[in-house]
C-alpha cells in the first residue's frame, strides 16, 4: 500500500555549506530509490541543536512529503541509518501534503532562490524558538485571571506560529 | 481556610490548533525549566490532547528540537 509520509531530516551543516543541492538530491534520491514519489522537499530551518549529535551543535532540517509504499519503510530506514549526511530522521504518516508546504517547496526550487547563509562556526545558543525574535516568558500564567483576558492570549500564539512558518 | 478547588487553567492549545512537533512556540511552553513535560493541571488539556502533546514533545526531542534535560 502506498501512503503519504512526512519526513524530517537533520543533515550535516558541513555538507550543506559545501553543496546544498547535492544534499537535497541525496535525500530525495533515497526516497525515490525505495519506490517513493517526492511531493515536496524544502529546507525547514537551520538551528542550534538542543544537544550535540555526532559532535555537531548546529544542523539543517529538511522537511519532505512523499508517497511511499509501506513495505519499503524498513529498507529506507536502514539506508538512512547508514547515510552519514543524515544525523537524525523522523518519518510519519501524513494524511495529505499541506498546501502551504507545496508552495514553500516551489519557492525554494525556483531558480532565483538563494539559500540563507549557513553559519561558519558550530556555535550558537540553543533556544526552543529560534530565527524569530525570541520572547522568553515561561511560567507567566497561573490561570487565575478572568477568562476574557486568557482567550485573548490564546489568539496570539496561533498568529505567531503562522508568521514563523512563513519566515522560515 | 484553604480553598479546595483551584481553577483549571485555560487550555494552552485551542481546539483547532494542531499539537505538532514542529510547533515549537507551543511545545516550549509545555516544558518546565528542567525540560520535563508539564502536567495536565498546568496545561489545561484533556487526556487526548495531553497525549498528543506528549507524543509531539517526544518527537521534537528525538530531532534535537527540544532538550531532554535542562
Amino acid at each position: 500500500m502506498t501512503y503519504t509520509y512526512e519526513g524530517m531530516f537533520l543533515v550535516d551543516n558541513d555538507l550543506v555549506r559545501a553543496d546544498w543541492a547535492a544534499v537535497k538530491s541525496l535525500v530525495t534520491g533515497l526516497l525515490e530509490k525505495h519506490g517513493g514519489t517526492v511531493r515536496s522537499v524544502r529546507r525547514w530551518d537551520e538551528r542550534a541543536l538542543a544537544y550535540p549529535i555526532k559532535g555537531r551543535r548546529r544542523g539543517t532540517y529538511m522537511l519532505a512529503y512523499a508517497d511511499l509504499p509501506g513495505e519499503s519503510m524498513e529498507a529506507l530506514k536502514r539506508d538512512l541509518e547508514i547515510t552519514d549526511a543524515v544525523l537524525r530522521y523522523l518519518i510519519l504518516r501524513a494524511d495529505e501534503v499541506p498546501a502551504e508546504e507545496q508552495e514553500l517547496a516551489q519557492v525554494e526550487s525556483s531558480a532565483d532562490f538563494e539559500l540563507p547563509a549557513v553559519p561558519d562556526d558550530d556555535e550558537g545558543e540553543y533556544a526552543p524558538v529560534q530565527n524569530v525574535e525570541a520572547t522568553e516568558d515561561e511560567e507567566s500564567e497561573e490561570g487565575e485571571d478572568a477568562s476574557g483576558e486568557e482567550s485573548k492570549k490564546k489568539e496570539e500564539p496561533v498568529e505567531a506560529a503562522a508568521a514563523s512558518e512563513e519566515s522560515n | 481556610m484553604k480553598s479546595r478547588h483551584q481553577k483549571k487553567p485555560a487550555p494552552i492549545a485551542g481546539k483547532d490548533e494542531a499539537i505538532d512537533y514542529k510547533n515549537l512556540e507551543l511545545l516550549a511552553k509545555c516544558l518546565s525549566s528542567q525540560g520535563q513535560i508539564v502536567s495536565r493541571r498546568r496545561t489545561g488539556l484533556n487526556t487526548q490532547r495531553q497525549r498528543e502533546l506528549k507524543q509531539a514533545i517526544k518527537r521534537a526531542r528525538h530531532m534535537a528540537l527540544l532538550p531532554f534535560v535542562g
